[in-house]
């Protein structure tokens, strides 16, 4: 699990004590961190054509959610977005934006790295579609259309079967409802939304043996869901 | 001639009129080719009260000159002539038309009576369903109601209310209203005070048309009925109506007046109930400013202070720290860090709350998988504890904003770990009841004391036993807020056994709905 050393990571924020942990951390395990205190910075140094931007939404001069539509503008350098918990509204904008993921302040160190790590992956991966997917037990063979969990095959409904393809597309990021419903049910998705997570929880019922520890589909609380392809 | 509402009855009425005199000359006819009767003419007045009673006074007078001259023309000697040979016959005839034209007009009389009675009682029935819905303490819901009786009582297209507020206009309306659909409806209506006016025993409204309009044709509606909403002499508003066809009926004024004067009543009472609620609002917000300072001072700096000493232990530099004892200190300061995360997060639900600017952001969930996930997340929290989740099978979808559910039974949850002792049991169970869902988390400790039972919903409120460390008393507040904005209850009570069970509930007002539409996609 080494991380692609040398990754240039722009961190807009404006947090010294958060700005002071952040770079040492990732300083030490062979990041190359450049810093931005302010959105007219990050602009700045959006030039410089990071391979990851980490971005806090409250800037002191500009709107988050104007800077992350700006830098979606200048390039595909994934974005993970730094912010409060009860600012959930927020977050789901800022990835419906096309922000890639969220921490929710204050995050431990573990949890940044493996986003950060999932996000650096998966711009790569986009390149290699293979038409199996598999982890830990789960298997989507888009071609066959077969499901299986420990090698015993699932029966799952048209709507339970696009819905686990979507998640399996964003594989260890977020998606967030709106995604789901764009992603299964096309742009004009009608009443869908009011039983979105009515189809996901019967999706995870067939899908999960211990519904209290889940190991494919986790809940992330007002933003939407996340497949996780790796042990927790 | 024109009736008593000021206008003439459509041609059909006439033409019924005229039908119902022909056909009794022509039973007339029939009668008197067999035998003679004396003063057959009489006949002709069961036409006439037939017109009188069922078509109106200018119809029973057509009908009572079309009888004269009918009987006249084909009975009276010379027949198929206007002249009448006996004089004595004439004095008949003329007897005859008088007859008929009193009698028409004493039957129009009645009949105009009984419609005013009707009219009237229409009116009553009315007023009264009008006085009842406006008994709704919402007033929108109230508005649309009022619209709604209205235009069926009336019999009318289209009802609008329109209440001119500070910032906008906001309007209310019920069926058709296309032809009030224009900026200024509150033009079209204006208060004339007539001479008795003062004596509050009689006003009119009259049409005014907006200032630019006399000329142009689409603002002269003659469909268009408008009153305004008055109080203390204030203009607050604008009743207005379409009626399906440009015939005013006077009748209709004074009711119209009536529900105005009682609208406006009921739009100034529910302004001045908003004023007394945004007061009380004021009011809790300060106690709540008061009691926040007074745990800020206490639940804050404890966290704060261990935080504090840990790192200037860590710092000193006279003493060799172990690899457990730094271990111990920096657990200590990411613990403690994080308790005041969370005590910073209730702080925060409960500003919003008690400001009333929480609005839970509704979707349907399945209950099950919520609680599965929130007793998974809280599993490093309960892991002393053995924890048990009783959920039906068949449980319905529930709307919901899921983070704030979510948050109600992890502090539940986090409350029951902390007033048990490890190693007993916590249950969560689900159940419908009616038209509601019930969620309980019952546990197996102490209970709560019987003299805290009503206050341990109430913000910074902590038990008097001081046996519960850790308790930042804002979690069960909280989860009480959360649970009322959904429009659900929280109570809590201890079970005789041993245990205190703390049990809220979420309505499933559209569970059916929803179901139905479940099972369609």
């Amino acid at each position: 699990m080494s991380p692609a050393t040398g990754a240039r990571i722009l961190l807009v924020d404006d947090e010294p004590a958060i700005v002071r942990a952040v770079r040492a951390n990732l300083g030490s395990r062979g990041f190359r961190v450049d810093v931005a205190e302010s959105g007219r910075e990050a602009l700045e140094r959006v030039e410089l054509h990071p391979d990851l931007i980490l971005l806090d939404l409250g800037l002191p001069d500009l709107d988050g959610l104007d800077l992350i539509r700006t830098l979606r503008g200048r390039g595909r350098a994934p974005i993970i977005v730094l912010s409060a918990r009860g600012a959930e509204r927020d977050k789901v904008r800022a990835l419906d934006l096309g922000a890639d993921d969220y921490l929710t302040k204050p995050f431990g160190v573990e949890e940044l790295l493996a986003r950060i790590r999932v996000a650096l992956r998966h711009t790569l991966r986009s390149a290699t579609d293979e038409p199996v997917f598999r982890a830990r037990g789960l298997t989507v063979d888009i071609e066959h259309r077969r499901v299986t969990v420990d090698g015993e095959e699932l029966h799952l409904t048209p709507t339970e079967y696009a819905l686990l393809t979507a998640l399996v597309r964003h594989a260890d990021r977020v998606v967030t409802d709106a995604m789901l419903l764009h992603e299964v049910w096309g742009p004009e998705y009608g009443d869908e939304d009011h039983y979105l997570h009515v189809y996901v929880a019967r999706l995870r019922k067939k899908l999960e043996r211990d519904p209290q520890k889940p190991r494919y589909i986790a809940t992330e609380p007002g933003i939407g869901y996340r497949l996780l392809t790796e042990e927790a | 001639m024109l009736g008593p509402m000021g206008r003439l009855a459509p041609l059909r009425e006439y033409a019924a009129a005229l039908a119902a005199a022909a056909l009794v000359s022509v039973v007339i006819g029939a009668i008197e080719a067999r035998t003679h009767v004396a003063n057959i003419s009489m006949l002709y007045l069961v036409a006439v009260l037939g017109a009188a009673t069922r078509l109106g006074r200018g119809p029973a007078i057509v009908a009572s000159i079309t009888s004269f001259l009918a009987f006249n023309w084909f009975f009276v000697e010379p027949t198929h002539t206007l002249s009448v040979g006996d004089p004595q016959e004439w004095f008949a005839l003329v007897l005859f038309l008088v007859t008929a034209l009193i009698t028409s007009q004493l039957a129009a009389d009645q009949r105009d009576r009984a419609r005013e009675a009707a009219d009237r009682a229409r009116d009553a029935s009315l007023m009264f369903e009008i006085a009842r819905v406006l008994g709704e303490p919402d007033l929108d819901v109230a508005l649309a109601a009022v619209t709604e009786s209205l235009r069926k009582g009336l019999d009318v297209a289209g009802v609008m209310v329109e209440l001119d507020d500070d910032t906008r206009a906001h309007r209310t309306s019920a069926g058709d209203v296309k032809a009030l659909e224009r900026p200024d409806i509150g033009a079209l209506a204006a208060w004339i005070p007539s001479a008795r006016s003062a004596t509050g025993a009689r006003a009119r409204w009259i049409r005014v048309l907006s200032p630019h309009g006399s000329s142009s044709s689409s603002t002269r509606d003659e469909r268009v009925q408008a009153v305004p909403l008055q109080t203390e002499g204030r203009r607050i508003g604008t009743l207005a109506l379409v009626r399906p066809s440009p015939r005013p009926r006077s009748a209709d004024d004074r009711i119209l007046t009536a529900v105005a004067t009682q609208l406006a009543g009921a739009i100034e009472r529910s302004r001045l109930r908003q004023r007394a609620t945004d007061a009380e609002i004021l009011r809790r917000a300060d106690e709540l400013k008061s009691a926040l300072l007074g745990a800020v001072s206490h639940d804050l700096r404890t966290p704060l202070a261990s935080i504090v000493a840990s790192a200037g232990s860590l710092r000193q530099t006279d003493v060799q720290w172990t690899a457990a004892e730094r271990e111990s200190f920096l657990s200590d300061i990411e613990s403690e860090a994080r308790r005041l995360s969370r005590i910073v997060s209730n702080l925060l639900d409960l500003s919003r709350m008690e400001s009333g600017t929480l609005h839970p952001d509704r979707s349907w969930y399945d209950l099950a998988a919520l609680i599965d996930d929130v007793v998974g997340r809280l599993r490093p929290l309960t892991q002393g504890h053995r924890v048990e989740v009783r959920v039906p099978e068949d449980l319905p979808p529930v709307s919901l904003d899921y983070v704030e559910i979510d948050q109600v039974l992890s502090n539940l949850l986090e409350n029951a770990t902390r007033h048990t002792r490890p190693g007993t049991a916590i249950v969560i169970s689900a159940a419908i009841d009616g038209p509601e869902v019930i969620v309980e988390v019952s546990d197996d400790g102490p209970g709560v004391p019987k003299d805290a039972l009503d206050r341990v919903f109430e913000p910074f409120f902590r038990g008097s036993s001081g046996g519960s460390p850790r308790g930042t008393g804002l979690g069960l507040a909280v989860a009480r807020g959360l649970v009322e904005a959904h429009g659900g209850r929280i109570s809590v009570r201890n079970r005789p056994e041993g245990g205190a069970v703390f049990r809220f509930t979420l309505p499933l007002e559209h569970a059916a709905r929803a179901r139905a539409a479940a099972t369609r996609s």
